[in-house]
């Protein structure tokens, strides 16, 4: 029975089909939902480093390093790659020793910026590639998803672990700064 | 932190990544983490406790040595269970992209993946013919490191994508206060040389040819050989009267390695090019010998621009030889650089290897779960 044979074809063809099609859609939002977590943790890391700057400009006494931290801690998503490339210069200009507490966090936090920068960009790359992909794009499988977008800063320089002697505090983003602003 | 480690090449026969799993998961495990290794190896061996064996791997050639590496559905089936068990939260695979242990745990993860990538591939027909297979294994990482600047390039040229770069760590006091073998390394002058001697790459020609031209010159000078390969192979380019010059210590342990490097005055490291680190090199700097290698990419980093260890031209008998010549003449000059090596060598102990590593661990739980850690993961957690 030849007419048996097509049913069967066409059956096995139509499970295999939606089968990988299933998949995809499943591929597709982990990649979206992996480039949001990678967003905010990036995001989270930003805002400790700036809250950690502006410890070390109390400090040390630097307008312009604690100018930078707060308008990287206000800066709205428009100018908010600006401010963290004031941000990434400021701490360049003063150069970072890790003599005291507040200074071995901001280096420990700077050195936690540079590696959730490099992961959230090649996690939104991966989900940029999966949105390019012929199958996806025909079905319109990524509208659901906000399209993810790189964080284009300069690469913040990484700065040299301190001296490992004991464990350091890392402050909150909201305490210091409250207590900064207070001034 | 629940860790857990995936080998892709068998702990039943001794190599570069196996010893760097096994010096990582200690270092790890020192500072309080809580550590699983699994790497095929065979059930009944004598294997450190945290090692978790995966059965017997298959002998396959790659990257012109032999890996032995586990790959189908038994071997799918243990890591599954193995990490079903572990409840990791991260998991570290080394080279991820060689059919082995290593995808297969990838391809079965749920949590945040750390890769680290060894060899520096330059071009590869397998790279490029399952483009579609890599893609779906590098969509499960989460965070890249690459142990040089070689691999590196091969990451961001290959997949587009970055890495964190991590150098190999060396048990610098494993290596600084072994015991030299009886009798060595003697008053006459002592190269060193460890590593596959029959293998192009590893440039053993141009140290042989300049030890033949040295050794008629130097009656005391005598050579110090160790690493795989059969005793024929080593003698037989050699004129037959300076073959008790040579000594041939075969397949040397850990322990070995250690007194081997520690019995020479100048340890020479002669390849030619497929050497994605040096690893050698650093325990040679660790161990405190004075180190003359040919001026490629990598030796040149590891050896602080030249500053740790004399560079010669790649591939230049003459150039080695009249280096040797120099560096045997000149006691001052090799404590200068020892001196120097032990100091640059101390950014590549495992503790501080291992700190790095931690954070990158840190930071794909944190791109994974989307909040941030305390910062302490980094640090030793007493009883954790």
């Amino acid at each position: 029975m030849p007419g048996m044979w097509w049913v069967v074809s066409a059956v096995t063809l139509i499970v295999v089909l939606s089968a990988y099609l299933v998949w995809t859609a499943h591929r597709v939002e982990r990649v979206h939902r992996r480039a949001q977590s990678a967003t905010r943790a990036l995001d989270a890391h930003l805002l400790r480093r700036a809250a950690a700057a502006a410890v070390v400009a109390e400090r040390a006494d630097s307008v312009e390093l604690y100018a930078a931290a707060r308008l990287a801690l206000d800066a709205g998503p428009e100018e908010r790659e600006a401010a963290e490339n004031d941000l990434t210069r400021q701490l360049a200009t003063v150069g970072l020793t890790g003599t005291d507490d507040a200074g071995r966090a901001l280096i420990v936090i700077s050195r936690r910026v540079v590696l959730a920068r490099q992961v959230h960009t090649d996690l939104v790359r991966d989900a940029l590639t999966a949105r390019r992909r012929p199958l996806v794009r025909l079905l319109r499988m990524a509208r659901g998803y906000e399209r993810p977008r790189y964080f284009d800063i300069v690469e913040p320089v990484m700065p040299q672990l301190p001296p490992a002697s004991r464990p350091v505090a890392v402050p909150a983003p909201a305490g210091p700064v409250e207590a900064v602003a207070h001034l | 932190m629940r860790i857990g480690i995936v080998s892709p090449y068998s702990f039943d026969v001794p190599g570069g990544v196996q010893n760097h799993i096994v010096d990582l998961a200690e270092a790890l495990i020192d500072l309080g983490h809580t550590v699983s290794v699994l790497a095929p190896a065979d059930e009944d061996a004598d294997h450190p406790p945290y090692v978790v064996p995966a059965g017997r791997a298959l002998p396959l050639p790659y990257n012109g040595s032999v890996a032995r590496i586990a790959f189908g559905p038994v071997s799918t089936a243990r890591v599954r269970r193995w990490l079903a068990r572990g409840q990791f939260d991260v998991l570290h695979v080394h080279e991820p992209l060689t059919l082995s242990l290593s995808m297969l745990a990838v391809l079965s993860s749920r949590g945040p993946v750390v890769a680290t990538f060894h060899t520096a591939i330059t071009r590869s027909r397998a790279l490029a013919a399952a483009q579609g297979l890599l893609q779906m294994v590098v969509e499960k990482i989460t965070a890249r490191i690459a142990v040089s600047e070689l691999a590196r390039k091969v990451q961001v040229e290959h997949l587009g994508g970055g890495a964190v770069e991590i150098p190999n760590g060396v048990a610098v006091a494993k290596f600084a206060t072994a015991a030299p073998l009886p009798d060595w390394p003697g008053t006459g002058g002592t190269l060193g040389f460890l590593g596959r001697f029959t293998e192009a790459r590893k440039g053993f020609p141009l140290l042989r040819t300049a030890f033949v031209t040295l050794a008629r010159r130097r009656p005391g000078l005598r050579l110090l050989v160790a690493g795989p390969g059969h005793r024929d192979d080593l003698y037989d380019d050699v004129p037959a009267d300076l073959h008790d010059r040579i000594t041939f210590l075969g397949l040397v342990s850990e322990a070995d390695k250690a007194r081997m490097l520690r019995s020479v005055d100048v340890y020479v490291a002669p390849n030619t090019g497929g050497e994605s680190f040096g690893m050698i090199l650093t325990e040679a700097m660790a161990a405190g010998a004075a180190i003359a290698a040919s001026d490629l990419d990598a030796f040149r980093r590891v050896l602080d621009g030249g500053r740790a260890g004399a560079l010669f031209r790649t591939g230049d008998a003459d150039a080695l030889t009249a280096l040797l010549d120099d560096l045997l003449d000149d006691p001052a000059r090799r404590a200068e650089l020892a001196a120097c090596a032990r100091s640059v060598v101390g950014a590549f102990d495992w503790p501080s290897v291992a700190g790095r590593v931690l954070e990158v661990y840190a930071t794909a739980i944190e791109a994974t779960d989307g909040r941030v850690l305390d910062a302490e993961w980094a640090e030793p957690r007493p009883g954790a």
